[in-house]
């Protein structure tokens, strides 16, 4: 008798509080912060659980921020 | 033709002590030079940087949004490049100058306005939160990993195992596998 099949239950996807009409903005570091790891990566849209429009919305406040070394490329 | 930019300008804090007016006034009369119409400036922060810039730790930012020809942009980008009062800037095309810019740059042309004295370059630990009131202290890269804890998981750390540490996020597995 083969053993049973695991079943793997889908990760809860992350809770970034953000309006749905708001766009991210290099200068909004509370909503930047909660979007990089503590070793200053972008966190995937798995973990944001952004659109795909949003996210790269995100990427891009992201590297403008980081240009203007209001976050770091790497700690 | 003009196009209205948001411009954020990194200020060597030696040129604020000498005088917040001054500094500012030098950038701005660069962008007048090139024939831009500056709406609003004001100061953003004052903040200790996440990497030394041209060998400084902190710096003041000011946000500006101004109207610039087409023709003299690629001249005014590079006279900021040039300018030592900047020490890096960020040039953004926008559609309109936000309500809420107005009334803060008014704010700071009123009398009772006034530049806080920035501190030494080297005070001040990076944060990426910074002057938040106190009892709110952000510990976004605060050191989660106790290295000497013998008790600890062994095995690579996932990437969304912080996301459990962080305080404000409900914590408990995140992904579980069951048997039938």
């Amino acid at each position: 008798m083969n053993p049973p099949k695991p079943v793997v239950v889908p990760m809860r996807k992350g809770t970034i509080p953000i309006k749905r009409d708001q766009h991210i903005e290099y200068k909004d570091l509370e909503i930047l912060v909660k979007c990089i790891t503590p070793q200053g990566q972008l966190v995937s849209r798995k973990r944001t659980g952004f659109t795909a429009q949003r996210q790269r919305e995100l990427k891009k406040a992201v590297k403008r921020a980081r240009h203007l070394a209001l976050l770091p490329f790497v700690v | 033709m003009t196009h209205l930019f948001e411009g954020m300008f990194l200020i060597d804090n030696d040129r604020v002590r000498a005088g917040w007016a001054a500094a500012k006034g030098t950038v701005l009369a660069l962008l007048e030079k090139h024939g831009a119409t500056v709406h609003t400036a004001r100061r953003w922060d004052e903040r200790a940087l996440a990497y030394p810039v041209k060998g400084k730790r902190r710096a003041t930012f000011l946000l500006a949004y101004y109207d610039v020809p087409n023709e003299s942009l690629a001249n005014l980008e590079r006279d900021i490049q040039l300018s030592e009062a900047v020490m890096r800037h960020l040039q953004l095309s926008v559609a309109e100058v936000p309500a809420a810019e107005r009334e803060l740059a008014l704010a700071e042309q009123g009398p009772e306005f006034v530049v806080p004295e920035p501190p030494a370059d080297d005070q001040g630990l990076y944060r990426p939160l910074q002057n938040l009131p106190e009892g709110e202290e952000d510990d976004t890269f605060e050191d989660q990993d106790d290295d000497m804890d013998m008790d600890r998981p062994r095995g690579r750390r996932r990437d969304d195992d912080y996301l459990a540490d962080l305080d404000d996020r409900p914590s408990g597995p995140k992904s579980r596998v069951e048997s039938r």
